[in-house]
């Protein structure tokens, strides 16, 4: 017999499925929403809809967007010479928070991971390389791409990989810097990302 | 630094608290009771990881959520509070009763233990030697422990695309994909060759010749590529190596070439200890590379860890006890095990001694004649 009606199981049973949701925050959740006004889930029911019709990924950078193509794609005033690739939406997020950058993006939806099945073919790689065709006019020519992948074991190799196989292009490979946070105090630095930071030291 | 007391809450069988000596002290009682509960209870304190189980849950105690571990460390005058709980999924350790993530809570406490596990790094495989070495590593540095987990990671990843290509008609296809892997591998391989045998001559110089009579122990760093060119360009010669070795690699499916193959020798009198050494040569080389470590970690923060003997009459005889407590009295803190009543009566004016009844410590006036 099941403990709750179905109802009530099946919703339980759906909240599991969620990333970071166990039984027990996936019961609390079901509870929430059986004690909450009808209009109050109505909201949340329709803000999970629109999101699925609305968002699509856009055909040139596979940023989440509204609109295709998305703004950054679609903005005049960004440098088409440069394009940041990143491995996931959020960490676009990340770096234009920044307001440092201009130029364009790639998101490519993962990292390469052997274990886990994901090689090239699963990653946004092949329209990546197609962007960097210059179109007849010879305008927006990309010059330079810079590998904003995770600085991690995956996200290493990815960098790697892009880097072999736009090199031969003719176009300027770069990677993003690792070390220490800024505005933060030394002791607060990790041994690891300590280590890291004193092996890529510069001369000033 | 010494251990000064330690609390078991849901720890196998043990329970209750204990007050050490900053030098020399002996667990004794009836076997089962709870002697190397305890010596696993201070190693797990001070590394979060056990010399009995690479599952540290196991000894949770049947029935419970999680176990809990506290200890007070002092430093000269400085005394800090340390906890370890251990749960199904997670450890988690705390600093002053507060959260302190686990880079940061080693090395409050340091502990080189010396168990009937750890023969296998002078009678075992050279993964067990490896694990030696990097154990100590990370007593001293660390970061070590991170660049060791990302080689470990990026060869595991390797890995799944040799045994993918060496099932496939079209391993050819996999070159590319496997690039980028090697180029990590070879860096971190770098990293850990010089580290290891950076290590490995520290150890050397503190090798104490002579300490059990004429028994004297010579150690080298053995890398996988020894003698197949030239080791001074260590990254050089790895990505030369699996250059050539790759074909092999993918018709076998898994990776031939790299610090992971390597092995620390150990000779005794000249000879392979693993192979030729006697049991008792086998404890003593043990011994002095336990002994060696220790002086190395005191080069290095000027003070020593913690020194823990798990059933101490089983693996030595009573000469090499002496000569072993001898050497660590005044240096290191040391707690021992031993079935026997009468080597805790032995050094009971030099020494702290307690008695172990179901995984309880007896007050004096409890403590029975066995």
């Amino acid at each position: 017999m099941l403990d709750y009606a179905e109802p009530v199981t099946r919703l339980i049973d759906e909240f599991k499925r969620l990333p970071g949701i166990g039984h027990k925050s996936a019961q609390r959740l079901a509870f929430h929403i059986l004690k909450t006004p009808q209009e109050e889930t109505n909201r949340l029911v329709d803000a999970i809809r629109e999101v699925k019709e609305k968002i699509v990924f856009c055909s040139v950078c596979n940023n989440l967007t509204d609109t295709d193509p998305c703004r950054y794609c679609a903005s005049p005033s960004r440098d088409r010479s440069i394009i940041c690739v990143v491995e996931e939406p959020y960490n676009l997020v990340a770096i234009e928070k920044t307001r440092e950058y201009h130029g364009l993006y790639h998101v490519l939806h993962g990292a390469l991971s052997p274990i886990r099945g994901i090689g090239p073919e699963e990653l946004q790689i092949k329209n990546l390389i197609e962007r960097l065709r210059p179109d007849e006019s010879g305008e927006g020519e990309v010059r330079e791409m810079i590998l904003a992948t995770n600085p991690n074991t995956e996200g290493e190799a990815t960098a790697n990989y892009l880097a072999r196989l736009i090199k031969p292009l003719g176009v300027r490979v770069t990677r993003i810097a690792m070390g220490l946070p800024v505005g933060g105090d030394l002791e607060y630095a990790d041994e690891v990302t300590m280590h890291k930071a004193l092996t890529n030291r510069h001369d000033i | 630094m010494h251990l000064r007391t330690i609390e078991a809450v849901n720890f196998r069988n043990l329970a209750g608290s204990v007050e050490f000596s900053p030098g020399l002290n002996v667990i004794y009682g009836a076997n089962a009771q709870g002697k190397s509960g305890w010596l696993e209870a201070v190693y797990l304190l001070a590394t979060t990881k056990s010399f009995r189980t690479s599952h540290p849950r196991e000894a949770i105690r049947h029935g419970e959520k999680e176990a809990i571990l506290r200890g007070s460390v002092a430093r000269g005058s400085l005394v800090k509070e340390i906890q370890l709980l251990i749960a199904e999924t997670t450890k988690q350790t705390f600093l002053n009763a507060k959260r302190e993530p686990m880079i940061r809570y080693l090395g409050n406490l340091d502990a080189i233990a010396f168990t009937a596990e750890d023969m296998q790094v002078v009678r075992g495989a050279p993964d067990a030697r490896r694990k030696f070495l990097d154990r100590a590593i990370f007593g001293i540095q660390p970061s070590f422990l991170g660049t060791l987990s990302e080689y470990n990671r990026a060869l595991k990843q390797k890995n799944a695309l040799l045994r993918e290509a060496s099932e496939t008609d079209d391993p050819l296809r996999f070159l590319d994909l496997i690039a980028p892997w090697n180029d990590q591998l070879i860096t971190l391989g770098a990293e850990i060759h010089s580290t290891r045998t950076g290590y490995v001559d520290k150890l050397r110089e503190r090798l104490s010749p002579g300490l059990f009579q004429h028994e004297t122990i010579e150690i080298r760093y053995k890398s996988s590529l020894d003698g197949k060119g030239d080791l001074s360009d260590y990254a050089g010669l790895l990505r030369e190596r699996m250059g050539l070795r790759l074909k092999n690699e993918i018709a076998i499916g898994y990776s031939l070439v790299g610090p992971h193959r390597d092995d620390l020798e150990i000779l005794f009198d000249g000879y392979e200890i693993a192979r030729f050494g006697s049991s008792g040569q086998q404890r003593s080389a043990l011994l002095i590379l336990d002994l060696a470590q220790l002086s190395v970690y005191h080069d290095v923060f000027e003070e020593h860890p913690i020194f823990l003997i798990d059933d101490l009459d089983a693996e030595l005889d009573r000469t090499r006890i002496e000569i072993l407590l001898n050497y660590l009295d005044g240096r290191a803190q040391t707690i021992v095990s031993t079935s026997k009543r009468s080597i805790a009566d032995r050094y009971r004016d030099r020494a702290a001694t307690f008695q172990v009844q179901s995984g309880q410590f007896l007050s004096a006036n409890q403590r029975t004649n066995m």
